[in-house]
């Protein structure tokens, strides 16, 4: 038996064993879900040493004298503080500039990159139908989300074609899902006939 | 009309399981016996297709990798066909992934193998740049310098020892950027990247995502979308290329169908149930 065989005969006992919960809950299922868990999280490790921790601080600091990245390294290693409780209002530091960092670019990003360029384009189509629902479908949406008054007469109305859209988007949505969720099952059962029992080509 | 209540009361009772052995049989069978029902192509496709098509010999091409293991079926052979496509073109590939479980691998493994197809030389023709952590930092720090993010490849070479990515120091030197996503980094791409430094760009994503995707066409911040299977099945049709996608459209429909009978059977046999209880 070749390790390639075995590698996929592994591969297919691990799927095999998580389909198997769809008859019931049983140890195949709770084993091959630790063991995804457990090699997840080593993997990560592994990878996060290899890629940041010695390619983007160590080797640039000891090899290449880039003594600037000690700020990140010590605030990197501040965030380990939160486990001895005397001085875990040090990790509060790394956190500060982590949130403060993220804030500063996701303003910039939702308001440059994602609310104008959508609220501009809205607006382009008046003439043609598709160009109207959708502004119907964007402002009554909007409306339907606007609590502060009573969702009565014409605002209620309006709300009411608001729910509509939503509705719509969501079985949109939901669609896309049943798509998905078979597309999983589809590629699972190819790796199946194909790699392991060779009855497809 | 008793037996007919009686027919939906049991079938209101129905153990899932069967079901799900139904579902099962559905995808297992056309996999084995493929039908070859039809294939139609939306536009989204068409658009990325062409824009590729578009591309000179020679243009630089980013491709990414942004997808975990658990949503191969639908992202693999997304980069596959474009791969195939964008070699078959002699263009020029950058590969790039910025989830850490398994892309690595995955990237590494099909850029290979369609390296080896086209017979493509590693460092001239294409680089892989592999992972780093933090991607809203690395997608804003490659459009000032590829390799401060990057100093070294997927493979430890210095980026400067490779000829490719002496002529490719940021976005600016990227044709198209070609973003193969099953999560918000697809965003990020857009937000960040497209916003920020105008370079084109095109998506292949999961299903799940590509409701919500279809918003970045209509605003022009990409040129073309692939969603779910089927839209990796419209490209590689589209390129000529069948694979894996093609394969997996037979089930799909024909699951499609099943659900589809399932979900009217099942609000039936409420209604009637409602009915005969008198609600």
């Amino acid at each position: 038996m070749s390790w390639e065989f075995f590698g996929v005969t592994v591969a297919a006992f691990f799927t095999i064993s998580l389909y198997s919960f769809l008859y019931k809950d049983n140890s195949f299922y709770k084993l091959a879900e630790h063991i995804f868990a457990g090699i997840s999280a080593g993997y990560y490790v592994g990878l996060v040493w290899h890629s940041v921790i010695k390619q983007q601080l160590w080797l640039p600091l000891m090899n290449e004298g880039q003594y600037l990245l000690i700020i990140p390294g010590i605030l990197g290693i501040l965030m380990f503080t939160r486990f001895i409780s005397k001085i875990s209002w040090l990790s509060r530091l790394s956190l500060a500039f982590v949130v403060g960092n993220t804030a500063g670019i996701t303003l910039i990003r939702q308001l440059h990159g994602m609310i104008l360029p959508q609220v501009r384009s809205t607006f382009l189509d008046l003439a043609t139908l598709t160009g109207i629902v959708m502004i119907v479908g964007v402002i009554s949406t909007l409306i339907y989300f606007y609590f502060s008054k009573e969702h009565k007469g014409a605002l209620g109305f309006v709300a009411q074609v608001g729910i509509w859209f939503i509705m719509i988007s969501f079985g949109a949505s939901f669609g896309y899902t049943v798509m998905a969720r078979v597309s999983l099952l589809i590629g699972r059962a190819q790796f199946l006939l194909t790699n392991w029992l060779h009855i497809i080509k | 009309m008793n037996s007919f209540f009686k027919i939906f009361a049991q079938l209101k009772d129905i153990d899932r399981r069967y079901i799900f052995l139904l579902i099962g049989i559905a995808v297992i069978l056309p996999l084995i016996f493929p039908l070859g029902l039809p294939l139609g192509v939306t536009q989204p496709s068409k658009s990325l297709y062409e824009k590729v098509e578009s591309l000179k010999e020679g243009s630089v091409v980013l491709l990414t990798f942004d997808y975990y293991p658990s949503t191969l079926p639908e992202t693999e052979p997304m980069s596959y066909a474009a791969l195939r496509h964008l070699f078959r073109k002699n263009i020029k590939v950058i590969t790039v992934t910025t989830i850490p479980l398994g892309a690595l691998s995955v990237m590494e493994s099909v850029v290979k193998n369609v390296a080896r197809e086209y017979d493509k030389k590693y460092g001239v023709d294409y680089v892989n740049l592999g992972y780093k952590y933090g991607y809203q930092a690395v997608l804003l720090g490659m459009g000032r310098k590829i390799e401060d993010i990057f100093p070294m490849d997927a493979y430890s070479n210095k980026l400067e020892s490779l000829t490719l990515m002496q002529q490719v120091k940021n976005y600016n030197d990227i044709d198209f950027i070609f973003i193969v996503s099953d999560n918000a980094t697809v965003d990020y791409w857009i937000s960040l990247v497209n916003a920020q430094f105008g370079t084109p760009m095109g998506a292949g994503v999961t299903a799940i995502m590509a409701p919500k995707c279809y918003s970045y066409l209509q605003t022009n911040q990409m040129v073309g979308l692939l969603g779910g299977m089927k839209g990796a099945a419209e490209y590689e049709k589209l390129s000529s290329n069948p694979g894996k996608a093609m394969r997996g459209m037979d089930p799909q429909s024909i699951v499609h169908f099943l659900i589809i009978f399932f979900v009217i059977l099942g609000n039936l046999g409420y209604f009637v149930t409602l009915k005969k209880e008198g609600v």
